[in-house]
């Protein structure tokens, strides 16, 4: 970004700052019945953005990120494989500028204060706000594996378990890596993002192995009893696609690595990889930490409107969230709560009550190799009783098996949930 | 037998019991069936189906917003019933009611394409 446009932002910025402490900001000689400020351009917030322009043009939506495109989560462990580049997992923010009117602050936010109803920004300045929604995906457990700590061992050690560039510099370990050598992947305790990510990720190395370092393993150490989604239909890609490269031990949790040695070391014994990939045990992302209610790790809400149990205005969306029963921490998944979100948002500044029956979808897609694809899908709606989202009984299931259609459908569904979420 | 062997027998006994109830059934709010209600419904299609029901350019999966009312409706009420062979529909359909369902292919049959 060059300096101008980077000043011009800037003054954008505190112009809004300005703008909000007058109380309700106007765009464009249009009276504003409030502003919004949404934190974090993932699929959660993103799509609530998006959704409340919709549904109401005359509520300003501020929306602060860090980074100035959008790069996907779903669909990037094709980039290990080698069968997808990380631009094609990659989507510009523009859409939500020039089609919705969405101001975007491309900042770091480094407080949401919902005494002042501010948000504060690592640029300096502070965006006020009627309501605010919290998206910030994960961050890692601190100390959770304390090797990572040592210097130069979380560069050598990699988790690319945020879309980006530790996806290309993981892509560029297994390139590099001798034909013979050995991918060792830890899987951390569920929740997690993602939960048949992993397992993908196995399937997508194995896959380019395959094709061309044959004498290379892929070795999945699961902090977990078992795969924790899609469970028999990885199982049956690792025996029939890839016999001999995937090797998959449950109940190995890592503790810690020696990066410098190339070793994971699990409760009970060490285990020696030529790549190293530990994804460590997750936790809200870290502008949330005020908002953490639940096992020190995650955010609970009202499922009704989002809003944070901790704190009044704040609403919190997806993997930051202390999960429903059967609810995936997704991407899919946070695209739908950020629009029952945004719903409940406009009807809550407009004086109305929220939907009292929100309805969530979550269709997963896995690609076990260039071009078989398995899926798990749910539906899931308000239960009164124990106010929680809850699976719907008789809906939702797997794949019976991995199968060529879905991959079209998979790349399709990437394809339009991205242009939901931002176009 | 002591009384605290006796209160423990009685607390095992108890979280026997427990363990055979079946979890009780779930109390799903009744749909919503007005226009936000419906709006919010018809969002959840559009993660795969498009904003509004109008899918990506060149997308394999297909728009909703436009279609006839029937078609859409027949649609999911077969899928929903397991007569039309889908690889994920099925499974989705079978979490809307048939009132949702009716709401809903109105709702996007009235859509511009």
């Amino acid at each position: 970004m060059n300096n101008q446009r980077r000043q011009f932002i800037r003054a954008g910025a505190a112009g809004l700052a300005l703008a909000g402490i007058a109380g309700c900001a106007g765009i464009g000689g249009v009276a504003s019945k409030g502003r919004v400020v949404v934190v974090g351009g993932g699929f959660g917030g993103a799509t609530a953005a998006k959704y409340i322009r919709l549904l109401d043009p005359s509520i300003e939506v501020v929306l602060v990120e860090p980074n100035d495109v959008f790069v996907s989560c779903p669909i990037s462990n094709l980039v290990l494989g080698g069968f997808k580049t990380i631009a094609d997992v990659t989507t510009p923010y523009t859409g939500l500028e020039k089609n919705h009117g969405i101001r975007i602050v491309r900042d770091r936010a480094t407080a949401v204060d919902p005494g002042k109803r501010e948000v504060r920004l690592a640029g300096g300045g502070a965006l006020a706000f009627d309501r605010v929604i919290v998206s910030p995906g994960i961050d890692f457990i601190p100390g959770a594996i304390p090797g990572l700590a040592a210097p130069g061992a979380a560069d050598r050690v990699l988790h690319a378990w945020k879309a980006g560039p530790q996806t290309v510099q993981l892509r560029r370990q297994l390139e590099q890596m001798r034909d013979g050598g050995v991918y060792v992947l830890s899987v951390p305790e569920a929740p997690y993002r993602c939960p048949p990510g992993p397992y993908e990720r196995a399937c997508q190395v194995a896959a380019y192995f395959k094709a061309a370092k044959p004498r290379s393993k892929v070795l999945v150490l699961d902090a977990n009893g078992d795969v924790t989604s899609k469970g028999p239909l990885f199982k049956k890609a690792w025996s029939e696609l890839y016999k001999g490269i995937v090797e998959y031990r449950p109940n190995s949790k890592a503790v810690d690595v020696d990066a410098r040695a190339g070793v994971v070391k699990l409760e009970l014994e060490d285990v020696k990889g030529d790549v190293i990939n530990v994804v460590p045990p997750m936790k809200a992302g870290a502008i949330a930490d005020p908002f953490i209610t639940a096992n020190r790790r995650w955010c609970e809400v009202d499922w009704l409107t989002y809003e944070s149990k901790a704190a009044p205005r704040v609403h919190i969306l997806g993997d930051a969230l202390q999960i429903a029963p059967a609810m995936p921490k997704s991407g899919h998944m946070a695209n739908a709560q950020a629009k029952a979100c945004a719903a409940a948002v406009v009807a809550l500044m407009g004086g109305e009550a929220p939907n009292p029956a929100p309805t969530l979808t979550n269709t997963c897609y896995s690609f076990v190799s260039k071009d078989l694809v398995v899926h798990v899908a749910s539906v899931h709606k308000y239960d009164r009783r124990d106010r929680t989202m809850k699976a719907v009984p008789g809906a939702g299931g797997v794949s019976s098996a991995m199968n060529e259609v879905e991959a079209d459908y998979a790349l399709n569904w990437a394809a339009n949930i991205w242009s939901d979420t931002l176009a | 037998m002591t009384r605290s062997a006796l209160a423990l027998v009685a607390s095992l006994a108890a979280v026997g019991a427990q363990a055979q109830q079946p979890p009780a059934p779930p109390d799903f709010a009744p749909s919503n069936l007005t226009p936000a209600g419906v709006r919010a419904l018809a969002a959840t299609c559009a993660s795969c189906h498009g904003t509004q029901g109008r899918p990506a350019p060149g997308s394999t999966l297909p728009g909703l917003a436009g279609k006839p009312r029937d078609e859409i409706a027949t649609s999911m009420t077969r899928f929903r019933e397991g007569k039309k062979p889908a690889t994920v529909m099925h499974q989705l359909a079978k979490g809307y009611t048939a009132e949702e369902i009716s709401a809903l292919a109105d709702h996007f049959s009235r859509l511009p394409r």
